[in-house]
Formats: C-alpha cells, structure tokens, sequence
C-alpha cells in the first residue's frame, strides 16, 4: 500500500517535470514508465494481499528471529555514523567495534572482556594503518577530538 | 589470442599483480567458508582495498575473491550442513552426508578439485568466446540494447522466489534508485525536493554495500542464538581423514560427461544475467540426477552430486566474467560490485571493451586461470585453519565487516554522504528483505537503469517510430523472449498454486 502511494505520488510529480526543447521525450518519460510499471504492480500486490487474507493464515513453526538484537545493531550502527565525524575514525572505531560486539554476544568473563578490547583496538588500528598508511584513503578526523 | 593470453599471464605472474590475487582469492576461499558470509559480501569487503591498487591489480583481487569464494562455501556445506556461501547451496544436499558417513575430508576435496576442473574447463570458453559475444554486441544498436537491458530485468524478476510482482516491484525499486538526480540528456534535478543531499543522484557503491551487506548482516543477526547458530559451533573443528588425492581426481574423471555438462550449465546459468551461483549449483544438480545411472544414491553421500554442483558454480564465474565484458551487464551481484570498481577507475565495460583495454582483458582472463592454482594451494595448505574459520562467531565477524564496508563507502570520495546513503540503504534493503522483496532485481534494476534510460532515449531521438523495438529482428526477439520469461512465472506460479489447491484440502 505504502509503495503504491509512493509511486503514484512521484508519478504525479514526474508529469510536473519540464520537458525540454530539442529532446523529443523530457525527463519524465522514462521515470513515469517505471513508477506506472511499480504503481500496477503494487495495485496487483495489494489486491492479492486482500485475497490472500480471506484464506486463513498458515500458523506454522517459524524459527524464532531475535529482533531485538536486530533494533540494537541498527542503533548502534546508527550512533556509529553519527560519531563518525565527530570523534573521528579511530575512536568510534574501537567504540562500536566493543559497544556492537557486547551487544550481541556480552561477555561474562574478565577474559572475554580482553578479548572484546582486543578486537576493538585491533579493528581500528589494522584498519587505520592499511587505509590511511598503505592505501593513502583519508579516514574520518573528528570534530570534536581533532584526532 | 593465444600470444595475447601468454603476455597475460606473464603479466599477471609479477608480484604486484599475483600478491593481490593471491590474497583475493585467500580472502574469498576464508570470506565463502563463513556461513553468512556471501560472495557478494567478501567482495563489498575487499573493494576498499583495491581503490589504491592499479585497476588490473585491483580487479585481479576481485577474481580471486569470487573464484576463491565460489569453492569455500563448500567446506561449510560438507562439515556443517549449511552453505557457507548460495553458490554452494547444492553442495550440502550430499556433501554433507557423505561427511557425517565418515569421510569429511573426500567430500571436501572432491568438491575443491571439481572446482578446480570446472573453473578451468569454464576458463575455456572465457578465453575464446567473449571476444565473438562482444562481436555481436557491437551490431547492436540502442534498440537492441534497451530490448537485451528488459530481457535481463524480465529473466531476474521471473526467477524470484517469492512472487514475480515483488520481482517486478524490486526491479522498478532499483530503476527508480537511478532517476533520482539530475536527467542524462537536460540535466533537469528529478525527485531532489530541493535536498543538496540526493541533488546529485544516489551514488550505486554505497547503494549495493548498503543492500547487500548491511541487509545480509542484520538478517544474520536476527538467528544469533538460535538453534542453528549453536550447532555452527558446536560441529566446528572436524578432523579429516586421509585420503589420496590422485584417487579423488580419478573418481571426477571417471565422469567426463558429468564435469563437461555441469560447466556448461554452470557457464550458461553465469552468462544469463544476475541469476548467480546458487542457481547454477542447484541446476547443475538436478542435470546430474536427471542424467545419472544411480539417482537414487543422490543425496545420501553420492559424488556426483559434488561434482556437479562445485564444477558448475566455479564455471559459472567465467560466465559472469563474459557477461560483463562482452556486454558490460553484470553476470551476478558479484560481477556487479567489480562494474563499479572498474568505473571507479575509469574503464568503461561493454563490447568494445576488449579492443580498448586488451592488457586489461586479458590479465582478466589471466587472473581468472591463475586463481584455480592458487585456491588450489590455498586449501591445501591451510586447510586445518579453514576448517577452524567455519567457528568464528558472529559477534566478531559482524562488526568488522560492518566497520569495513563503511570504509568501503567514505573511501569512495571521501565523504560522510556516501555513509549515509549506506546506512539509509542498508535499512531499506532490511526492510525489503523482511517484506520478503528478492534484492536480485533491485540491484540489477540500479545497475542498469541508466543504460536502459539512456539507450531508450537515444532509440526515440535516432527515430521517433517505437515499432522499431518489434520490428528489429534482434530486438523483437529480445523483446519476445522477456514476455515469455514473464508468462512462463506466472504459468509457473499459477501452476504451483493449482498443485497447492489440489493438495490440500478446503477444511
């Protein structure tokens, strides 16, 4: 339903773009045949979806998906770009590499927890060294840090 | 040629060409032992690394990665029952068995030699027929390329899994990706709402990293601490037996039709647009069974089942590496992130690409032979390190990879915009997935838009008559064979459901 309102709401907006002198099709053209290709096949997704609900749901035994961990990894990636910038590679590096590794497998041990640092440090330092020292890639300076 | 091929392999055979490939292929034959770890996704990995490389030697990594991926997801099928990479999927169905029957080491490196065999029996054709395909795609003109652009997009959304409206849909998703920015012939700013941020179109690497990695990545995360995953750990560090390795290769041998019939399917399956691996693996399976004298004893630890799947997916890379070369379309997800990689280095693919760039061609073709010795030796030499990879756990794989392909995309042009493309992407494409959307068309439908656009145009501004689509013979054919790709799915679905219908009953 959602891309259905989607590609008829951009196909409206494609008609509105300019067409231009010498070209015999403006730039809508081809936009406008792919978003009317989406919006059929959307209109035909949600009439069978309607269908489909009439019959009754099939239950059976889905493996168990541990979304929550999902919602956590996206956030902590999502914190990751954020600080990016600000904190510069190397430290929010090593942040998200131990904040996203404790998240999804917490360690319980003083030596899981070395472990964990290890690979944190580990990650940004090779990382910075192979980008920035071998391959001359400019990584990330924070704004914040300036390092 | 041949004297072309030798120069490109002696070329290759330097340090600064063979250390790349080399590690290309070690990463690969590591990144497709990884269950979760995708061909695709090793690639994504090591792309970032090939920015400072030149483009041969960069690309050379690249082929390394998909030949050494395309054998290493079978160390995971034989010793744990899952598919370290979808190219391998066929793999398991005996692999498997015949480990569990005691003889883990044999499944492994049947599958490695056939591999083997079959990528060189694939490099066959690599070398003597891209030149002829890239022959024909120079007789076409826009028609035909636009009708052979709809063709590939027909064949990949009539494959889908799930339903061919979500491939169709997931097609239009990735066309619609590519309009966003400014129009290729005025320059007029399409769908921008006036944002500086998608002003100048959304770039296509960080696009697929985003899709295709950070997707894969989540969907993974979603089993952590699921019963499979704990099996993963607890099957890890298997023994091999001893065996004899002239023994393996006189069972492949045994079976001239099945090695040669298997590349075949596995080169055609590559040649077809975007279809990949795993099909060709599943395809080149079911052949095997259909063909074979003892079907019966097919999964339950029979070798030709191995031998045909890995022949196939490794002769499937050769196809896909015409495909991009002859026609500049990309065979697979694979072929489509090295595309990318030789734009960054400005080599345009396609028909003349060959003529253009022969030092480039060629070393590709080098490349590709030289990475069956060295997964060779890789997986003989490191074998019992491998065998401990398939154990590393999720929790430390998925940040590094994650860390990598933000890498991947900031290193592109050094830009915090590419990351945020990345991540937004990485989101849609998760919540595609979980709609049940198969990426395959997305990503085919991004790669080609701007051709498919662009050639469209060209055709309408050459001639304004859009009967010249039908009436050109290789374009109406073209043309044809997309509508009856699309009407053989939905006979397909529609037969699958009356099947469906038939078997249960209304309660």
């Amino acid at each position: 339903m959602i891309l259905l309102a989607v590609s008829l709401f951009l196909l409206v907006k494609s008609f509105q773009l300019p067409s231009l002198p010498i070209v015999p099709v403006g730039p809508g053209f081809y936009p406008a045949i792919v978003l009317s290709l989406m919006a059929a096949a959307s209109a035909l997704l949600v009439v069978q979806d309607l269908l489909k609900r009439r019959a009754p749901a099939d239950a059976g035994d889905a493996p168990r998906r541990n979304y929550r961990l999902v919602v956590i990894a996206f956030a902590i990636v999502g914190a990751y770009v954020a600080l990016l910038p600000l904190l510069g590679f190397r430290i929010a590096t090593v942040l998200f590499v131990g904040a996203l590794q404790a998240a999804l497998d917490r360690p319980r041990t003083v030596r899981q927890w070395v472990v964990l640092a290890t690979i944190a440090l580990g990650t940004a330092v090779i990382s910075y060294f192979i980008f920035e020292r071998y391959l001359l890639v400019l990584l990330p300076r924070g704004a914040w840090t300036g390092f | 040629m041949l004297d072309l091929l030798w120069s490109g392999l002696v070329n290759i055979a330097q340090w600064k060409y063979l250390l790349p490939l080399f590690a290309g292929t070690f990463i690969g034959v590591v990144g497709g032992s990884l269950p979760g770890v995708t061909i695709t996704m090793t690639v994504i990995v090591v792309l970032p690394f090939t920015y400072g490389l030149d483009p041969l030697a960069g690309l050379a990594a690249m082929t390394g990665v998909y030949v050494g991926g395309s054998t290493g997801g079978l160390i995971a099928c034989c010793l744990l029952g899952i598919p370290g990479s979808p190219s391998s999927i066929a793999t398991t169905f005996d692999g498997f068995p015949m480990a569990r029957n005691g003889e883990p080491g044999r499944a492994i490196w049947l599958g490695v030699w056939a591999s083997v065999w079959g990528g060189l029996l694939g490099a066959l054709f690599l070398v003597f027929l891209t030149g002829p395909l890239a022959a024909i795609a120079l007789e076409f003109g826009p028609w035909e390329y636009f009708s052979l652009f709809v063709l590939a997009m027909a064949m990949v959304a009539g494959l889908s899994e799930s339903s061919l409206l979500k491939g169709l849909i997931s097609t239009a998703i990735g066309l619609l990706i590519t309009v966003v920015g400014h129009d290729p012939i005025g320059s007029v700013p399409r769908f921008t709402f006036g944002s500086a941020f998608i002003g100048g179109g959304f770039p296509f690497l960080p696009v697929l990293i985003g899709i295709f990695a950070f997707a894969q990545i989540m969907t993974d995360l979603e089993k952590l601490n699921s019963p499979r995953s704990d099996a993963l750990q607890s099957l890890a560090g298997v023994r091999l037996e001893r065996f004899s390795h002239l023994k393996v290769n006189l069972e492949i041998f045994k079976q001239p039709f099945l090695l040669a019939w298997s590349t075949i399917v596995g080169l055609i399956i590559g040649i077809l647009p975007a279809i990949g691996g795993s099909a060709s693996s599943v395809m080149a399976y079911d052949q095997a069974k259909k063909f074979s004298k003892t079907p019966d004893r097919f999964g339950k630890g029979h070798p030709e089942g191995i031998i045909a799947s890995e022949a196939s997916n490794n002769a499937n890379v050769s196809g896909s590496l015409m495909t991009i070369m002859a026609f500049g379309i990309p065979g697979d997800a694979v072929t489509a992130v090295m595309l990318g990689a030789m734009t960054i280095h400005g080599i345009q693919s396609g028909p003349l690409f060959i003529s253009q760039n022969p030092d480039i061609a060629y070393g590709i073709y080098a490349a590709y032979i030289l990475a069956h010795p060295c997964m060779l030796l890789i997986c003989l030499a490191l074998m019992p390190l491998m065998l401990r990879v398939t154990s590393v756990r999720m929790a430390v794989l998925a940040p590094v990879v994650l860390v990598l392909c933000v890498v991947g995309a900031y290193a592109l042009n050094n830009t915090m915009q590419s990351v945020y493309v990345l991540l937004l992407f990485g989101v849609i494409g998760y919540v595609l997935v979980k709609l049940g959307f198969p990426l395959a068309p997305l990503i085919l439908g991004l790669i080609l838009g701007d051709q498919i656009e662009i050639n469209l145009v060209r055709a309408i501004m050459t001639d304004a008559n859009p009967w010249l689509f039908l009436t050109r013979p290789i374009s109406g054919l073209l043309l044809l064979a997309a509508a009856t790709s699309v009407g053989l799915a939905i006979w397909q679905h529609w037969r699958h459901q009356t099947r469906m219908a038939e078997e249960e009953p209304d309660f």
